[in-house]
């Protein structure tokens, strides 16, 4: 059966989209193997809700091959969005029906039968924690509760491979962390997902491998240990400054040729050899280091080539 | 694997799109059935008592036919005209504005049959109001022959050709103030001037042309060959032109739908 080959999952090739003079995606290429979890990070209007649209056959590739399960996006897009399950950026929930006939509807366009549709949304609400809700008008529903009743109805169908524009977006901590609960257990379940983010503590969590695309291109990817390694060495060094020395201190890591950010009191810095900044030169202030994670990624290729605009 | 059914295709349709949108309307109306009477019901019977019973009594009658009678078919045809550019323009934008068609789109679902649903229930709508202000006329005598089932028919081609008609407008239009425009620059004008309420041959010589070119005109003709049992080749005519016309606002309407959602 068609789907069911070996290989990528998804398999992108040089694929771009242009909307007028803006290169939104700019020869992008990744693969996302059965079962993989893969994100997508980059500032705002990076090109990642124009890639996973892409993916989703929602938006025609400018140029560049696109496969879905073996299925060719450029040509078969309806075939692709049969087998995918989409959670966009907005919610789009559909505010004249209440939350169970949101699920109900969409299930039933999508092709399952009232019956079927009916069973679906009841086991759908309740993985989602939303059994209470099922009769509830979309405008009485909190932020998260949307969100989560969005990607509920990605999951009508029973998909195998799933597109998420920024799941938790918008949500509180607690919100997070029950959708970063509830995909984990899709995780484990065998579905592949592709994934953006905004959030590194997320990519950390939920995702085996990722993409940090800026300007429409990907400019680093891997694990997120890897990348994290790879690109801002394996710990950074925090410096806590007073507002009298500060303009020293900043002069200081210039010299030596450190990247740095600067937030509130303390001053990040990472190194580009891949070692541990060495600050023992900076006198008259506390230095404390620890692990890097995603964030310094960005500071570290904010020096470089994540500069904006 | 995904637990969806295969599809079933009809001219390249995809019969589940469309049936799935429909039954999306059909959820929306039960839900709202009450506050939905008035739109179904109540306004229309009012203008008709208004018209019918208080013009009447200044009117005697035109062409021979009572004022009331005269008047029933074009109401019928006017409210079905209202209901599916409600429909497909007010309700079509609000449905692009809040991502309701691009969720429908994230299912296996194209533009075209997005278009046609909509408009299948718009026809729907149409028909449903017909039968409500129908019966009623029906129960004061205004539609007394069996051909008079006929104006359900009549209502049909409306709700399909200004369901088109209302997609287009909800497609082309940037926000709610260009599209309000839809009702007070086209839909009332072509309502008072759709020979509704007084016959085309009152206007001036010029104007009465134009007045039987404008697209409600054939339909509120042929709604009432049906309702006064006078049927000609005037009104087959008619339905040809609205389904002409339909045939032709169909595919720009799906088109400029597509430009805008799928980018
Ligand atoms: N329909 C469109 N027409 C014109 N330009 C567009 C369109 N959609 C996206 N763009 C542009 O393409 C670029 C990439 O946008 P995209 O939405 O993919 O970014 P993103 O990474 O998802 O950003 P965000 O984090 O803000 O969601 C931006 O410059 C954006 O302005
Ligand atoms: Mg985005």
């Amino acid at each position: 059966m068609k789907g069911q080959s070996d290989g990528p999952v998804i398999r992108a090739t040089g694929i771009s989209k242009q909307f007028g003079e803006t290169v939104a995606v700019d020869g992008v290429s990744f693969e996302v193997s059965r079962g993989e979890t893969y994100g997508l990070l980059g500032p705002n209007g990076a090109g990642k809700t124009t890639t996973m649209r892409m993916v989703s056959g929602l938006s025609p590739l400018t140029a560049g091959e696109l496969t879905v399960a073996g299925i060719d996006v450029s040509r078969q897009a309806r075939e692709v969005r049969n087998i995918l399950g989409v959670v966009t950026q907005e919610d789009g929930l559909d505010t004249d029906l209440d939350a169970k006939s949101n699920l109900t509807t969409y299930g039933f366009i999508a092709g399952l039968s009232r019956k079927e549709a009916e069973k679906r949304a009841d086991a759908v609400l309740m993985f989602f924690d939303l059994t209470d809700k099922a009769d509830g008008e979309i405008d009485y529903l909190s932020g998260g509760m949307k969100r989560r009743l969005a990607i509920a109805r990605a999951f009508m169908t029973n998909p195998q491979v799933i597109v998420l524009d920024e799941p938790t977006t918008g949500l509180d901590p607690q919100g997070r962390n029950r959708v970063w609960q509830e995909l984990d257990t899709m995780k484990q379940a065998g579905v592949t997902i592709l994934m953006s983010t905004h959030y590194m503590d997320e990519a950390t969590a939920l995702c085996d491998r990722l993409a940090i695309m800026h300007h429409g291109k990907i400019l680093a990817e891997g694990a997120p240990d890897e990348v994290v390694n790879r690109h801002a060495g394996p710990e950074v060094a925090q410096v806590r400054v007073s507002n009298g020395v500060r303009q020293d201190v900043v002069g200081w890591i210039e010299g030596a040729g450190f990247d740095y950010r600067e937030a509130g009191a303390i001053i990040t810095v990472t190194s580009r050899n891949g070692e541990r900044p060495d600050l023992s030169g900076l006198e008259g202030v506390r230095v404390s280091y620890r692990s890097s994670n995603l964030e310094d990624v960005f500071l570290a290729m904010a020096g470089r080539k994540l500069t904006d605009e | 694997m995904n637990i969806a059914a295969p599809n079933t295709y009809l001219a390249g349709f995809r019969l589940r799109s469309i049936t799935g949108i429909w039954y999306r309307h059909a959820l929306v109306l039960r839900r709202n059935l009450l506050t939905s009477l008035s739109w179904y019901f109540v306004e229309p019977f009012v203008i008709l008592m208004a018209i019918g019973i208080g013009v009447g009594t200044l009117v005697d009658s035109v062409d021979g036919v009572p004022y009331a009678k005269f008047v029933t078919p074009g109401v019928i045809i006017g409210s079905a005209m209202f209901h599916a550019i409600f429909e497909c323009a007010w309700g079509g934008f609000m449905r692009i504005q809040k991502g309701v068609y691009e969720t429908t789109l994230t299912a296996p679902v194209s533009t075209r049959e997005i278009a046609m649903g909509d408009l299948a229930w718009s026809m729907t709508r149409a028909v449903l109001t017909a039968v409500c202000i129908g019966t009623v006329a029906a129960l004061f005598g205004w539609i007394d022959n069996v051909s008079g089932v006929g104006v359900l028919l009549a209502a049909a081609l409306v709700g399909m050709q200004f369901g088109a008609l209302g997609l287009i407008f909800a497609a082309l239009s940037p926000n709610v103030h260009i599209l309000s425009l839809t009702f007070t620059v086209v839909a009332s004008p072509l309502y008072f001037f759709s020979g509704a309420f007084f016959p085309i041959s009152v206007m001036p010589d010029w104007v009465e042309p134009l007045a039987w070119a404008a697209p409600l005109t054939p339909s509120v003709h042929l709604a009432r060959g049906f309702v006064t049992g006078d049927l000609g080749m005037s009104h087959l005519y008619s339905a040809l032109y609205v389904v002409a016309l339909t045939a032709v606002l169909f595919p720009i309407a799906a088109s400029l739908l597509r430009r805008r959602l799928v980018k």
